[in-house]
Parts: C-alpha cells; structure tokens; sequence
C-alpha cells in the first residue's frame, strides 16, 4: 500500500447539510452541519468528538454519502482520492459509488452490534455485503474471510452461529471484520465501541489499531468518549452545535485546548490524583432548528464578548497544524 | 430444519396430533387415484347402503360409493386450500415487503389497495361472482378469486415488519455495501417473515376451505367438481337426512372437522414455536 500519491485521502471543503422537512405547510430546517472543512491524511486515525447532537454521525453520513431525505447537501464537498483517483462522493455516478463502498470505503454504522441480520448465519452477512467487492469464486472467499478472522484473532467457526449465539464484544468484532475484510482504504467508525465495557473496549480498540497498521487506511473514529481519542487517534477534531470548533494533532489539543469547549471536554477527565470536583457546563447545546447567532457556543461560554454573538468566528489556525474556530482562542492550562 | 420437525414430534403433542390428523387425510386423499370409478359417474353401486364391508362409508342414493367419492373430495378441497394458500401468501409477501421497505407514494397506493380489500364484505362478492360468472364458473377461478381477497390482512403484516427491518442496521449496511433492493429484500428480509407467513399459511388453507365448503354447500360453485362442500350440496338435494341416509353428510363433515382440527393444531405449535417468548416459558429457561 505504499503506491498513494501524496495529499488527502479525504477533503472535505465547506460541507453544509441540513435535515429540512416541511409538513402542514410549516417547513423546519435543522442545520446539522454547518461549513465544516477538514481533510485527513493517508495512514492516519482521526478522532470526531462532541456531545450528543452535535452532528457527530450526520457528518460522517455526508461524508459516506450514506445520506437520505429529509437529510440533504446544501453546498460543500467531499472528495476522497483512492490511489489517484478522485472521486466527489455527492456528484458521482451511482454505480461507480457503489463500486467504491466497501471496496475502498467501508462503514462501521452507529449500533454496529446490529449489523448482522438476526435470522441468518454469520457467514451469510459476510456472503451478503462483501462477496460481490471480492471477485474470487465461493471457496477462495470464504478462505479469504477465515484468514481475515483469524488474523484478528476470532474462531473461524463463528462463521457457522447465528448472531445471538456470540457475545456483544464478539459480534462488534466479527462486524468490524465484516467491514475490514475487503482491505478498505478508508474506514468509517461510528461509536463502534459505545456500549461495551471497557475490557471489551480494549480489545475491539487494540483490533481496531492492528487493522491500521496492517492495511495503511485511514479512519475517521466518531466517539463521545474522549479517553478513546486519548488512546488511539492521531488528530481530533471537536464539533459542537453542527460547526468543528477546533482541530488538531490529538496531543495538542490534549495540552493545550485552544477553545473553550474543548477546555472544559478535556477538564471533565478524571485525572488520577485529583480530588476536586468536577464542574458541569451551565445551559444545554443548542437546538439546531433555531441555533444561536454569531458563535454558537457564547452562550455558554465563560470568555463571551459582545462580538462572540454577532460575528461567526471563522477557523484560524493558531499553531501548525492546530485550528480553532474562536474569538479568544488563549490557550488553557487544563487544571 | 429435519432436527426440529423431529424435536416437535416428540415433545409438542399438538404438532404430534396435528401431523397424525393431516398425514391421515392426505394418506386417505392419495387412494383417490386408485379408485375403481370416475368420480362424476353415478348408479355404478347399489343406491343408499348403510356403512359395510362391501362399502365402508356406505353409498349415496346416487349410487355411488361414498368411500371413493369421498377421496376425490378431499382430496380437491385440500388442494384448493392450498392453491389459495400459496398463491395469497405470494401476493401478501411481495407486496407487504415491497410496501413496507419502498415506504412513500409506493407504500400508500399499495395500502390504499389493501385497505379496500380488509373492508370489502367477502361473502356477498364472492356469490356476486358465482352469478356474474356462472357459465364459466371452475375449482380453479373460484381458488384464484380467494386468493385475490385473501391477502389482504397478511399484506398488513409483513409490511409492519418489513417497516422495522428497513431501519435495522443490517439493512442499511446492505444498502451501503450495494446490495439492490431486491437482494435486500430477498435475502435479509424475507428469512426474517417467512416463518411468520408459514403460520398464518396454516390459517389461510383453513379460512378458505371453510368459505368454499359454505360456498359449495349453497350451489355456489361449480358443483361438478367433487369437493367437500359439493357432496355435502347433494346430500342436501337428496334429503339425505330426512331419509335417514346419515353416513352421506357424516363422513364428509368427519373429514373436513379432522382437517381442521390438524390444522388449527400445526398453527398454534407453529406460533408456539417461532414466538421464542413462549419457548423459554415452556423449557423455563
């Protein structure tokens, strides 16, 4: 896999992607996502952190193309380049699209315990949604899929039970085979560890980082859980109210949060040693129907100021590589 | 599939009395193609013989032997029911899957369809048939027209399900992975309702072998074809029960009572069995 040209895999330009819907002549538009640009790297894990509602997984969806109504792209792009080849995701031919999912883009979906069809043996799903990107006949693919199982250390013969009869942790492992056994370039990871305890945590992350190393793809890793973006990403990316309000390589974010959202993310991490009590944020996100104007964090924000509710803060970048989306972007030392 | 009709056998009594029940009436529907007459002709026996050894179910005061007539009869009904069967379950399955995993313009024109054949009164359309096509009136018109009104409930059902596959995981992973529509529906969907579908099948083949017996029994069908309801017609035309000729309407209503009852009884331990809630009450587990 060393034969990538140089530049982004993923570059995502301005992307705007509204929820409109319009019953009894009252139309609503719900803005998800708003203006996000952000680019990824080959051979790189990018963390997406926020809060619930945030736009986290209506991001991703845009991104994967994975998009229905009343979910719809008001301007932006996407543009993924596989081995010189680029392709706008939201201006491509169907079919073509079609060609590049799971072959060199594959998807963890939110729930992912749920990916495999309860009433058909695990081999059937892997038949189901891989067989056709493989193009091996019937006995070569299964050999394929066992060696894949095998390499990231599952029984073969999971193959031969039906979903209820694995554990979560199993069947949220078998599903990221399910979509690694293609060897994808890109992978797309929503929450696939939200709802397991943190030993099987461990091991579907440390499975999760094996599969990197050994493809060379690039993952873009959705969680809540900002230990997880500790642990395994290599740059992150806060959003908050539908806008990325900072990013940048995971440990300098970690160091020194430039936004004050992700000053007090970072500082609701327990820290070993320290026993002072850890403050909640005053107020709730915003509603993404009617968001607040100017910055849509202010107000919430202890640093607030009278432009903070007028002006929308563009993304500047304060240190290489490190950007953030704030009128009074001082760093913080975390407590 | 073999290892649990096995298990059932052995440790459902209903599905162990059901299959004994229908594995008698299908046996005894088979001796129809041995029968030593053709089921239409008529004075081939002494009329109205009470049940013997000559004649076991006795004959009718057309002269003929009940015990062969009664074969064919059977055997047509069963067939019948099942013909309506399969045919109504097709219908129900593709549009109930289709309705429910399209959803939008094409859920609504197909349930609007449906809708109209819940409400529509089925007796009074079905004799409204019998008039309007009396000349070409045949066994198979009447189990294509059952059919067409007989699917309309278990449309119903599927399509609730299907609405509920289409927003699981899996079925999204499908789509993204480039399954079409028809693979999605084929191969994830359709395992998940075929075994509700088979026992609703099993109430299907009993709702409509009741409405052509109903049917038959008033002259409303071709009455040249002998079916159950058919002999009980001419039982009736013949004052058989005035005339103390009992064993004409006993041994075909005997039959059609076995039928059901082996039926019914598949049914309730089919949904005993796929509901896996009354499963593990059952084990206790």
């Amino acid at each position: 896999m060393n034969d990538r040209l140089p530049g982004p895999v993923l570059a995502v330009t301005d992307l705007r992607a509204y929820y409109r819907t319009k019953a009894f002549g009252v139309e609503r538009e719900v803005r998800a996502v708003d203006d996000v640009s952000l680019s990824i790297e080959a051979n790189e894990i990018y963390g997406l952190a926020g809060e619930s509602s945030s736009g986290k997984t209506t991001l991703i969806k845009t991104i994967a193309a994975a998009i229905q109504p009343p979910l719809e792209v008001l301007a932006g792009s996407v543009v993924f380049n596989f081995g010189g080849r680029s392709v706008d995701m939201h201006h491509v031919d169907p079919r073509e699209l079609a060609a590049i999912r799971w072959k060199h883009l594959s998807y963890i979906m939110q729930g992912s315990m749920n990916v495999l069809n309860p009433v058909r043996h695990v081999k059937q799903s892997f038949v189901d949604f891989a067989f056709r990107h493989i193009a091996k006949p019937m006995p070569e693919f299964l050999d394929i899929v066992r060696g894949h199982l095998q390499r990231l250390h599952l029984a073969p013969d999971v193959l031969d039970s039906y979903p209820h009869q694995l554990s979560g942790g199993m069947r949220q492992r078998v599903t990221i085979a399910l979509a690694t056994v293609c060897r994808p370039e890109f992978i797309i990871a929503d929450e696939p560890t939200t709802a397991l305890d943190v030993v099987v945590q461990k091991g579907v992350l440390a499975m999760i980082h094996q599969i990197q190393r050994e493809l060379g793809s690039s993952i873009i890793f959705v969680t809540h859980d900002m230990a997880v973006h500790a642990n395994l990403t290599d740059r992150l990316g806060i959003m908050y109210a539908g806008r990325l309000v900072e990013e940048g390589r995971t440990a300098d974010v970690f160091r020194s949060p430039r936004h004050p959202y992700t000053a007090h993310l970072i500082a609701s991490l327990p820290r070993l040693g320290d026993s002072a009590p850890k403050k909640g944020l005053e107020g709730a996100p915003p509603n993404l129907a009617n968001p607040p104007p100017g910055c849509r964090f202010h107000p919430r924000c202890p640093r607030a100021s009278d432009i903070c509710g007028r002006d929308t803060p563009p993304m500047v970048e304060l240190a290489p590589g490190h950007r953030a989306a704030c009128f009074h972007p001082e760093p913080v030392q975390p407590a | 599939m073999w290892r649990t009709i096995r298990d059932l056998l052995r440790f459902n009594r209903q599905f162990a009395a059901g299959v004994v029940l229908l594995t008698l009436v299908a046996a005894y529907s088979c001796l129809s193609f041995f029968s030593p007459y053709p089921p239409n002709d008529s004075f081939v026996v002494p009329p109205d013989v009470p049940p013997s050894w000559a004649y076991p179910m006795g004959t009718t005061s057309r002269g003929q032997d009940l015990f062969w007539l009664l074969s064919f009869a059977i055997r047509n009904t069963l067939l019948f029911g099942i013909v309506v069967a399969v045919i109504s379950r097709l219908l129900a399955l593709v549009i109930g899957l289709v309705a429910g995993y399209s959803g939008g313009l094409v859920d609504r024109a197909l349930m609007s369809v449906n809708d109209t054949f819940i409400v529509i009164p089925l007796f009074p359309i079905l004799v409204l048939f019998y008039f309007v096509m009396r000349e070409h009136m045949s066994w198979g018109l009447l189990a294509l027209m059952m059919a067409c009104l007989g699917w309309a409930y278990d449309a119903r059902l599927i399509r609730s399900v299907a609405m509920s596959l289409r927003t699981r995981e899996f079925t999204e992973t499908g789509i993204f992975s480039g399954m079409s529509t028809r693979q999605i529906l084929v191969e994830e969907h359709l395992p998940y309702v075929l075994p509700i579908v088979f026992s609703t099948t099993m109430n299907n083949i009993n709702w409509s072998i009741g409405l052509e017996v109903t049917l038959s029994v008033l002259g409303f069908t071709d009455i040249n074809t002998p079916t159950i309801g058919v002999l009980i017609y001419w039982a009736n035309q013949h004052t058989a029960l005035v005339a103390g000729i009992w064993w004409w309407i006993f041994f075909p209503v005997l039959l059609v009572v076995m039928t059901f009852v082996g039926l019914f009884l598949l049914a309730v331990s089919m949904n005993e069995h796929i509901d896996p809630r009354s499963r593990l009450g059952r084990t206790g587990t």
